[in-house]
């Protein structure tokens, strides 16, 4: 874990100079809120109801299926790194991982081209 | 004990200092670049006012932000709000972690002065991913937290955007890890240092599609939906101003540079230069000639980045959520299958390169001929003629 150390620092620092940057103005600006200011900017009108209104199902949709291949992206990592090379994974082994890899994709393909019947990824009614 | 604290310490604090230096100013300078490459590109002049060629410009518009007023705007959830724009700069600042920004040995050593903040992480590009997707909450947490709704519009939009890009982005690398055996950012451009072994020679699909997803990743203009002006005036950061605004826009140019950084170490064999540079050579000299390399060549895909900006126009909604789902993840699919297929077979990598193109001419003839035949019936909302009313 030692080479992850650096990271912390980094972090560290870097919140810092995020944090400087975006406080140390509220300490030297002027500060005048008026009436006008304090308003949500709606092009000029004045704004009607609260902001937060439900939203369109297919973002939801879009959403759930981004989980889906999200997943499926974290099981391939490990196989495409050790597939090949010496300190890969032993030869022998190679066949079987990847038919299991295959009935992987095969199986989210069959997802992927369900999804896209159903019309998910249409964003616009025909 | 100070001493030896010190010999540790000093390679880490001293390539920090540059990174923390360098982007902000950087970020700066590219919205002057940018108003210069924007400036030729229309036939204008561009920012001439301040200093030789405008040079001071980013300087006075630092110190114009730093005194600007701080607007918090009385309907806004205060600690969301102000919360927002620091969690996009540290996010986008801490994916810089493990790139490297100069020629880094793999083996080490690591005592000296080195252009890596972390070496050595073997995740690499995993923890990139990672940590600049987190960016997202900065977006939709600041949009939400404005209670507007163009800012609410905005942050939706862009996250389904930004999700919707990174299966394509993350499935696209997936050949170079293949062909390396490691996420290791250096390991990957260690393994190119001749000119035939660059990954886009293997990959150049992978390539393509890496590259227009991370330019939607960073919500650059041909992707900028989730700001577009002429529809939600300034998307999520409409109701943020000031400093706020700043880093907001700090944190975009931030994402710029690491994808340029990142498309040149995984495809373009990084500080490699066959012809210019020795990658054995140990000398200052060397270094120095492998650092201009990987600069120039990352310099050329952000000025590439800035031209696209002015070239394409922006796409629509739904033309940008097929783009991702109906083209990049299916290609990328078949990608990833030539890639196994000729992994697995031990062929040679050259196959990879024919599957890739055939796999694009395929898919633009198919393309075409959809593009055709919605052409040919007259009863398709997407495309009217001028007999039917559009104009």
């Amino acid at each position: 874990m030692a080479e992850y150390f650096p990271i912390l620092i980094y972090f560290v620092a870097a919140l810092g100079v995020a944090l400087f940057s975006a406080i140390a103005p509220h300490l030297i600006a002027p500060r005048k809120p008026t009436k006008i200011k304090d308003m949500p900017y709606e092009s000029g009108m004045d704004p009607k109801g609260d902001a937060r209104q439900p939203l369109d199902v297919r973002f939801y949709l879009i959403a759930i299926l981004f989980l889906i291949f999200d997943v499926e992206l974290l099981y391939l990592y490990p196989w495409a790194v050790s597939i090949q090379g010496e300190d890969g994974l032993p030869r022998e082994l190679r066949p079987l991982v990847l038919g299991v890899m295959l009935v992987l994709l095969i199986t989210l393909a069959i997802a992927y081209l369900v999804a896209r019947r159903k019309g998910v990824f249409d964003w616009r009614r025909r | 004990m100070l001493v030896e604290l010190w010999n540790e310490y000093w390679p880490l604090l001293s390539a920090m200092l540059v990174v923390l230096i360098a982007i902000p100013t950087l970020g700066l300078y590219m919205t002057y670049i940018e108003r210069k490459v924007a400036a030729a590109m229309q036939d204008r002049i561009g920012p001439n006012r301040v200093g030789p060629l405008g040079l001071l410009q980013a300087v006075a518009d630092g110190l114009k932000i730093f005194l600007k007023e701080q607007v918090v705007p009385a309907h806004v959830d205060k600690w969301i709000y102000l919360t927002a724009p620091a969690i996009g700069v540290v996010t986008s600042m801490l994916a810089f972690a493990v790139v490297p920004f100069g020629p880094v040995s793999p083996e080490g050593p690591h005592t000296g002065f080195r252009f890596i903040i972390a070496p050595g992480v073997e995740i690499g590009l995993v923890f990139i991913f990672a940590v600049s997707s987190l960016s997202a909450y900065a977006i939709i947490l600041g949009g939400w937290a404005s209670n507007n709704k163009y800012s609410l519009y905005g942050a939706i939009r862009s996250c389904a955007q930004f999700i919707s890009y990174e299966i394509p982005l993350g499935m696209s690398v997936l050949g170079v890890f293949a062909i390396t055996g490691s996420m290791n950012l250096e390991k990957i451009v260690y393994q190119q240092s001749s000119f035939l072994e660059w990954n886009i020679w293997w990959q150049p699909l992978a390539a393509l599609i890496f590259f227009t997803s991370a330019l939607a990743e960073s919500n650059r203009l041909p992707f900028d939906l989730s700001e577009c002006e002429q529809e939600l005036v300034g998307g999520f950061h409409t109701e943020y101003s000031g400093i706020k605004f700043v880093l907001f826009f700090l944190a975009e140019y931030t994402h710029v540079v690491t994808i340029s950084f990142l498309t040149v170490l995984l495809f373009f064999g990084g500080w490699h230069l066959p012809g210019l540079t020795d990658p054995a050579d140990p000398t200052a000299m060397g270094t120095a000639l492998r650092l201009l390399v990987l600069l120039a060549k990352v310099g050329v895909v952000v000025f590439f980045i800035m031209m696209l900006r002015w070239t394409l126009p922006r796409f629509r909604f739904d033309q940008l959520m097929g783009l991702a789902w109906k083209g990049f993840i299916p290609l990328s699919l078949f990608n990833l299958l030539g890639v196994m297929i000729v992994i697995s077979l031990d062929l040679s990598p050259y196959w990879m390169t024919l599957f890739s193109l055939i796999v694009f001419l395929v898919a633009g003839a198919l393309n075409v001929s959809q593009l055709n035949n919605r052409l040919r019936s007259p009863s398709s909302p997407t495309i009217r003629t001028r007999a039917e009313g559009a104009y």
